[in-house]
């Protein structure tokens, strides 16, 4: 049928559309990109954010004077490889060393939870156990290890080298992926507008053609379905030439609070994302707040003051940690 | 490495449990070799491939499965997404869309549906291609059907 409808202009084509050479470069274009880029490594080196302003020195004063006002909330900044699985790898390490730093075992037993959640919802959807069973192992593997007092327990260092290694790091990229699929294809109501919106395909073939594949990047579909099956918040900080404010410029960002069935405490409006990313068009880096530290300490005693029940302790905390959430106030590590 | 090996082992398991299941695949691990694997498919009914057996050859990476196994037919078939001379399969999972929720199974799956649905807009043979585009359906058929019944009839052996 479709042939007919070709037909008048089939034509003038045949002769110069054969495309042997076509498919024999299948994505010829990107294998420039990917050289290119492999010099930069899966993770960097975290880097103050003055790295960030040298990259614009001469170039657009909006995303300088942006990034001047980045300055205030953020000090720091690790890129990761832009080879389209940049959202996926630089959650990875975020999630992994917020583990790492704070030792957050509450946190990792409740996205275990989360994690054969999803491994259900896989097998529901009739994927068969064994195409998605090792990135699942190896995932949670990362999350024991980045816990101390294990045997395989490792160190800050380790986890920035795991990162780096391909068999590791593109094994957790791609349990991500799944989990992502896996989500978008169990609320596919919920998502389809926005896939349709996005891509003008089905569901299905989304997740089949853009989500799956390693190498295919993250749009705002993909952020919300990972950050709700896992229960993850995530704060994507937008840098880009855009200004609304004739009084100045501000930077704006975007909260991803997965839906309250998914979140350890219910209430909403207080949550904090722990990982924030910088998003620039096209490409997703790992940001650091400056007054990331302590919160997440009282945030994480809070959940055992609660468990043991210390209401005045527990009351003290939460005046603290609102007070600096809203006044910004940087303090030491303890 | 171990990784894929790992992997091909549990394929291969489910292989031997499968085999009933889909009696329109025949799918065969190398002796002595996990990454080196053979496929019989029956062609589908209804097309002009029907009647026929084509045999697949897979040479799977290391990085398996992270990236897809290399297939192509072993058997001479006409069809616009098959290289005429070397049985080279132009499929998009088998590219950019490949992901690990593929396995070798499902990949003859796809191949048998490509058989089934031509895509003739990304030709390797550029004459199976022009036929369909050029709405010589009858012409592509024909042709087609010579060529199972040639190489890819059982009888003949």
């Amino acid at each position: 049928m479709q042939n007919q409808e070709e037909q008048s202009t089939a034509d003038g084509e045949i002769a110069g559309t054969c495309e042997i050479e076509d498919c024999a470069n299948f994505g010829g274009g990107d294998d420039d990109i990917m050289q290119q880029q492999s010099s930069v490594p899966f993770v960097g080196d975290k880097e103050p954010l003055s790295a960030l302003a040298a990259e614009y020195q001469s170039g657009s004063p909006i995303l300088l004077e942006k990034i001047k006002v980045l300055g205030d909330k953020y000090v720091a900044i690790r890129r990761t490889r832009g080879d389209g699985n940049c959202f996926f790898r630089s959650f990875m390490f975020s999630y992994l060393e917020h583990i790492l730093e704070t030792q957050g075992r509450a946190e990792v037993e409740r996205i275990k939870v989360n994690v054969e959640e999803c491994r259900k919802t896989l097998q529901s959807l009739g994927y068969v156990d064994f195409t998605f069973e090792d990135f699942f192992a190896l995932f949670l593997e990362q999350l024991d290890d980045v816990l101390q007092g294990n045997e395989t327990s490792i160190s800050h260092e380790e986890l920035l080298n795991r990162s780096r290694d391909q068999s590791v790091s593109d094994y957790v990229v791609m349990f991500f992926r799944f989990v992502t699929s896996g989500e978008i294809r169990k609320r596919s109501q919920f998502f389809e507008p926005f896939i349709f919106g996005l891509t003008n395909t089905t569901v299905e073939q989304f997740c089949k053609s853009s989500v799956e594949p390693m190498g295919e990047e993250s749009d705002h579909v993909h952020i919300t379905a990972l950050s709700d099956a896992l229960g993850v918040p995530i704060r994507v900080v937008y840098l880009d030439r855009s200004s609304c404010d004739a009084a100045g410029v501000s930077v704006n960002h975007h909260d991803f609070i997965p839906a309250p069935g998914n979140l350890p405490s219910a209430n909403s409006e207080s949550i904090n994302p722990f990982i924030t990313l910088l998003y620039r068009p096209g490409h997703y880096d790992i940001l650091y707040p400056k007054w990331m530290g302590h919160l997440y300490v009282i945030e994480s005693s809070l959940c055992i003051l609660q468990a043991i029940n210390d209401v005045p302790v527990m009351e003290a905390a939460k005046v603290i940690l609102e007070y600096d959430k809203k006044h910004m106030v940087a303090r030491q590590r303890p | 490495m171990q990784a894929s090996r790992a992997r091909l082992f549990k394929e291969y398991k489910e292989v031997q449990r499968e085999k009933v299941a889909d009696p329109d695949i025949q799918l065969v691990c190398d002796d002595s070799n996990i990454f080196k694997w053979t496929a019989l498919i029956k062609g589908p009914s209804e097309t002009p491939f029907e009647g026929g057996v084509f045999q697949l050859v897979f040479s799977v990476p290391e990085q398996y499965p992270l990236q897809p196994p290399q297939v192509r037919f072993l058997t001479k078939i006409f069809h616009p997404n098959v290289h005429f001379k070397t049985g080279e399969i132009c499929l998009d999972i088998l590219k950019n869309a490949w992901s690990p929720a593929w396995t070798l199974q499902s990949v003859c799956r796809a191949i048998i549906a490509l058989m089934a649905h031509p895509e003739p807009d990304s030709p390797l043979n550029c004459d199976s291609g022009n036929l369909l585009r050029s709405g010589d359906i009858r012409g592509y058929q024909s042709m087609a059907r010579m060529y199972t019944r040639l190489a890819a009839s059982p009888m003949k052996g």
